[in-house]
C-alpha cells in the first residue's frame, strides 16, 4: 500500500472505473481554475477525488478531467481555496448513470 | 399546460418520491424534477434500506419492490491487519413479513419508488437539473419568498405555490436558500464502493444463507489510518465491498480511496469472501455523516428541505441509517406543503408544523438522543486504539498457552489496555458518552 | 410538404426490456435535430415514427418535446429485417418529401433502412451525410439540400437533393436541441399512435450447429478378401467421393438459400 503515485492509478482501477457508466456531455460542469491552484500547497483534491480525476502537471499546476466524475461534492469541500473549483452538476441527463449500487 | 403548479420536488430519490406520493395523493398538482436519465441513477449508499416507513403509502411495499435480499444476518466486526472480531446475529424473523431491512440497487429501488409517485398523479420530469430558485419579485434575490425553480432547459422557469427540496447531500438549493449555516469537510464522510459479480450459489455458500436471505457486515478498523468504517453485503447475483472515510482525515493522509478499498478487499478476514467477483461498478458519494451538528434549517419562505439535503443521515456506528428518514421527511415534508397550501400560507411560519413533526416522531428523536455518537464512532480511539485493544484482549482470552497457567481477564484487559496505549480516564469518558447514546 | 424522421429504440443488451437503459442511436438524434431543421426551413410539420415495442414510446416523446408533431409507432409480431422496417415505414408515410435518418444504429445496425426506404419510397437517396445545408425556402416541390457525404479514403461527394429524398446522417451531424420545460411536460402526456401490422416471415430460421453426423445403417461389406472388404468400406482407392461430388446449380435466391439449408440438414449441421 505504499503511496506513491503509479499505485494509485493501477491497472485494476482503471477497469473498476470502466464498469461503470458515464454520459458524457460536451461541456465540462466543473472547471478547476489551476492559475488559483499554483500557490497551494495541500493539494487534497489530488488525494481525496474517487474517481482520480484531479492531475498534477509539471508547472504546478491541477489539471481536471470532468469526463468519469461521480458528482460527489468531495472536491470542493476539501479545497481551501477559495475559487479554485466551481461546481455544477451536469446538464440534465448526462453524467454518471449507476445501476447496481 | 400551466407554468405554475401547486409543488415542486426537487429530486427523485425516496425523499422526494415519497414527498410526491402524499402531495399528489392529496389532490395537489405536482411535478417532481430529477436530474438524472431516471430516477435512482445518480443514487449510491452504504447498502441496507429500512422501509416500514413505506406501510402506510404503500401497503405490502415488501411485495413488490424491486429488493435484492432481505438481511437476516448482521455482523459487526472490529478488524486489523491480522485479527478479526465480529458480533453476528441472525434471525428467521428479519426473513419474513415485514422484514426488517433489504439490500437493493438504488436505480431499481428509487425508480420503483418514483413510479409510485407517477401513478398518485405527479409528473417526473427527468434529466432536468434544477440550476436555482425564483424567488418573489416583492423582496430582495436573497430574502422573497421561494416561489418556484429555474432548470437548465430552454424557457425552464416553473412556479409553484410549494417547493420541497430532496436534491440530495450537496444541496445546491437549501445552500441558495440559506439553510445551512456554513458547509464544512468535517461534517462529511466519503463512501466508495465496488459491486462484484459471484454466482448466487457462491454468495449462499460463502455467507451462509438461502434464497432471498442476505447478510450485512459492518466493519470498524480496516481503513488504514483514516477515520471511518467498511461494510460488505449481500445482493442476489453481487457483493458489495465498500468503505466510507471521514473527509478531513482521508486529504491528510495521502491514501487515495481505492487504495483503502484495496487494504479492506485483501484483509484475510474479507478476501475469502469476495474471490473471483467480477468488478461491476465502481460508485462514490457523500454522506451528511455528523447529524445533529450539521443540520440546516429545514424551512424557508416557499420552501422545505427533506432527506440527505436537510443532512438526514444517521450514522451511529451500530446504526447505519439513511433512506428511512429520506422517507419519513419526505412523507412529513409533502403532508407539511399539503396543510400550507390548503390553508393558503406557505411562508416559513406557515410551514413550521414540518419541524415539529420530526422532532415528535424518530427523525430528529433518533438524531437527538445519538447526537454524540457519530463524533465517538470516528474519534480517534474508536478509529485507531480499540479495535487492536479488544482483539488482543480476545486472542489472548482465547488462546491456550500451556504450560502457561491462564491469566485472569481482568489482568489481560489492562495489560492490553495499557499496551494500546489508551488512558483509562479516556476510556471510562468513552464508555459514558456511548453508554448515555446508545443506552 | 411532409418531413419525416425514422427512430429506433435500442435496448440495452442485458436489460432489452428495461426501458431505463434503452435509448436512440447518437445518429438518431442528428436525424431528429435535421428533421426539425428542415421542418423549420420547409414551414412542415415533422413526424417521427419507429418501429418497435411498447418501450420505444419512450423516444417518440423525446421527440415530440423536442418538437415533432406527430409520433408513430409501428408494431410488429415477431422481429423483422431492414427491408420489412423500410417497408412498414413507407407504408405509413409513402407521401413523405423529406425522411431522416441516422446512418447505424449502435446496435450493430447495418445501416440498410435508409436505402430500403428510398426503393420503397421510390425516392432519392442521400446516405451517411455529414454535412448539410438547406437551400433558399422551398417551394412545395422545389427546394434543394446540399449533402456532402463520406466516401473511401478520405474523399467527400457533395450532393443537391431534391424531394422526396431520403437522408442518412451520421450522429456528428448535428446536435440535439434540448427540450424546453412546457414541451416536455406536454409531450409525457401526448397521445402516440400504434400501428399494428403483420409482417409476413420470409427467412426460415435456422440454427446452425457443430457437425454431428447422421447415424447410418451400414450393410456388411461385401468382398472376398480382407482388402476388398476394406476397400469398400471405406471407399479408398476406387469410386471415392460419388456422394461428395460437387454440384452445381442455378437457382433463384430463395430456392438457393431453401436449397442451402436442405443440404445443411443432410450433412449433420442442422436438425
Amino acid at each position: 500500500m505504499a503511496g506513491t503515485r503509479s499505485d494509485w492509478v493501477g491497472d485494476y482501477f482503471m477497469e473498476t472505473m470502466a464498469a461503470t457508466e458515464f454520459r458524457v456531455h460536451p461541456d465540462a460542469h466543473i472547471v478547476v481554475d489551476g492559475t488559483v491552484c499554483a500557490d497551494c500547497t495541500t493539494r487534497q483534491c489530488i488525494v481525496a477525488c474517487p474517481a482520480n480525476l484531479f492531475v498534477p502537471t509539471t508547472d504546478g499546476g491541477i489539471v481536471f478531467n470532468y469526463e468519469q466524475c461521480f458528482e460527489c461534492g468531495t472536491c470542493y469541500l476539501v479545497c481551501n481555496h477559495e475559487g479554485a473549483i466551481t461546481w455544477n452538476y451536469p446538464a440534465g441527463g448526462h453524467g454518471v448513470v449507476f445501476r447496481r449500487t | 399546460m400551466s407554468d405554475s403548479v401547486d409543488v415542486i420536488v426537487v429530486g427523485a430519490g425516496p425523499a422526494g418520491s415519497c414527498a410526491a406520493i402524499v402531495a399528489a395523493r392529496a389532490g395537489l398538482s405536482v411535478v417532481l424534477l430529477e436530474r438524472g436519465p431516471f430516477a435512482g441513477s445518480k443514487n449510491m449508499y452504504g447498502g441496507v434500506i429500512y422501509a416500514r416507513m413505506l406501510d402506510e403509502l404503500i401497503p405490502k411495499w415488501w411485495e413488490q419492490a424491486p429488493i435484492q435480499r432481505w438481511v437476516t444476518r448482521r455482523s459487526t466486526m472490529l478488524l486489523t491487519d491480522t485479527q478479526a472480531l465480529t458480533v453476528d446475529f441472525r434471525t428467521d424473523a428479519w426473513g419474513e413479513a415485514p422484514y426488517n431491512g433489504a439490500t437493493a440497487y438504488r436505480p431499481d429501488f428509487d425508480n420503483w419508488l418514483a413510479g409510485h409517485a407517477e401513478a398518485a398523479g405527479a409528473q417526473l420530469l427527468t434529466s432536468t437539473t434544477v440550476t436555482g430558485l425564483l424567488r418573489d419579485s416583492a423582496g430582495s434575490n436573497r430574502t422573497g419568498a421561494i416561489v418556484g425553480v429555474r432548470t437548465d432547459r430552454p424557457a425552464g422557469d416553473l412556479r409553484a405555490r410549494g417547493v420541497i427540496a430532496c436534491d440530495g447531500v450537496n444541496s445546491l438549493l437549501a445552500k441558495e436558500a440559506g439553510l445551512y449555516e456554513h458547509t464544512d469537510a468535517k461534517h462529511f464522510t466519503l463512501g466508495v464502493k465496488e459491486t462484484l459479480a459471484l454466482p448466487k450459489e457462491v454468495i449462499d455458500e460463502r455467507f451462509g444463507v438461502r434464497d432471498r436471505e442476505g447478510v450485512d457486515i459492518e466493519i470498524i478498523g480496516g481503513t488504514g489510518m483514516i477515520n471511518g468504517g467498511g461494510f460488505v453485503y449481500t445482493n442476489l447475483d453481487t457483493v458489495a465491498v465498500g468503505v466510507v472515510l471521514k473527509l478531513s482525515k482521508l486529504a491528510a493522509q495521502s491514501l487515495r480511496p481505492e487504495q483503502v478499498i484495496a487494504g479492506l478487499k485483501a484483509n484475510h478476514a474479507i478476501a475469502p469472501l469476495i474471490e473471483g467477483g467480477e468488478v461491476k461498478e465502481y460508485s462514490a458519494h457523500l454522506i451528511p455523516e455528523a447529524g445533529l451538528e450539521m443540520m440546516p434549517k429545514m424551512t424557508a419562505n416557499g420552501m422545505l428541505v427533506a432527506g440527505d439535503a436537510a443532512a438526514l443521515c444517521l450514522a451511529a456506528g451500530i446504526w447505519l441509517e439513511g433512506v428511512n428518514f429520506a422517507i419519513a421527511s419526505g412523507m412529513y415534508a409533502g403532508e407539511t406543503a399539503v396543510d400550507a397550501i390548503r390553508a393558503g400560507d406557505v411562508s416559513a411560519r406557515g410551514l413550521a408544523g414540518y419541524q415539529k413533526r420530526m422532532r415528535t416522531t424518530f427523525v430528529l428523536k433518533d438524531h437527538r438522543k445519538l447526537r454524540r455518537a457519530p463524533a465517538l464512532v470516528l474519534s480517534d480511539r474508536v478509529q485507531h486504539l480499540y479495535p487492536a485493544m479488544v482483539a488482543n484482549v480476545a486472542e489472548r482470552m482465547f488462546r491456550v498457552d500451556n504450560p502457561q497457567p491462564k491469566p485472569g481477564l481482568r489482568r489481560i484487559f489492562a495489560q492490553e489496555r495499557k499496551r494500546a496505549g489508551v488512558r483509562r480516564r479516556d476510556l471510562i469518558r468513552d464508555a459514558w458518552t456511548g453508554f448515555r447514546s446508545y443506552g | 410538404m411532409t418531413v419525416v424522421v425514422c427512430l429506433k429504440w435500442v435496448h440495452d443488451a442485458a436489460q432489452p426490456d428495461d426501458v431505463r437503459f434503452g435509448a436512440m442511436s447518437p445518429a438518431d438524434h442528428s436525424a431528429l435535430e435535421l428533421a426539425l431543421q428542415c421542418g423549420e426551413w420547409a414551414h412542415a410539420d415533422v413526424t417521427a415514427i419507429t418501429v418497435g415495442p411498447a418501450q420505444a414510446d419512450h423516444i417518440l416523446r423525446d421527440a415530440l418535446a423536442c418538437g415533432v408533431r406527430r409520433a408513430v409507432r409501428i408494431e410488429t409480431s415477431h422481429a423483422v429485417s431492414g427491408a420489412d422496417v423500410a417497408a412498414a415505414i413507407a407504408a405509413v408515410v409513402a407521401d413523405a418529401h423529406w425522411v431522416w435518418c441516422g446512418d447505424y444504429s449502435i446496435d450493430n445496425g447495418s445501416g440498410s433502412v435508409p436505402a430500403f426506404l428510398a426503393a420503397a419510397l421510390a425516392a432519392r437517396q442521400a446516405l451517411g451525410v455529414i454535412h448539410l445545408s438547406f437551400g433558399d425556402a422551398p417551394t412545395i416541390d422545389a427546394g434543394v439540400i446540399e449533402a456532402t457525404r463520406r466516401l473511401d479514403g478520405g474523399r467527400r461527394e457533395v450532393l443537391e437533393v431534391r424531394a422526396p429524398a431520403v437522408v442518412s446522417v451520421e450522429g456528428a451531424t448535428a446536435h440535439l436541441r434540448r427540450a424546453g420545460l412546457t414541451a416536455l411536460r406536454t409531450a409525457a402526456a401526448a397521445a402516440i399512435e400504434v400501428i399494428r401490422i403483420a409482417t409476413p416471415t420470409r427467412v426460415d430460421d435456422c440454427v446452425v450447429q457443430q457437425y454431428r453426423p447422421r447415424a447410418r445403417e451400414l450393410a456388411g461389406p461385401d468382398g472376398v478378401s480382407a482388402l476388398a472388404r476394406v476397400l469398400s468400406l471405406t471407399g479408398a482407392g476406387g469410386a471415392r467421393g460419388a456422394a461428395s461430388a460437387r454440384r452445381t446449380v442455378v437457382l433463384d435466391p430463395l430456392d438457393a438459400a431453401g436449397r442451402i439449408l436442405t443440404e445443411l440438414r443432410e450433412w449433420g449441421y442442422r436438425t
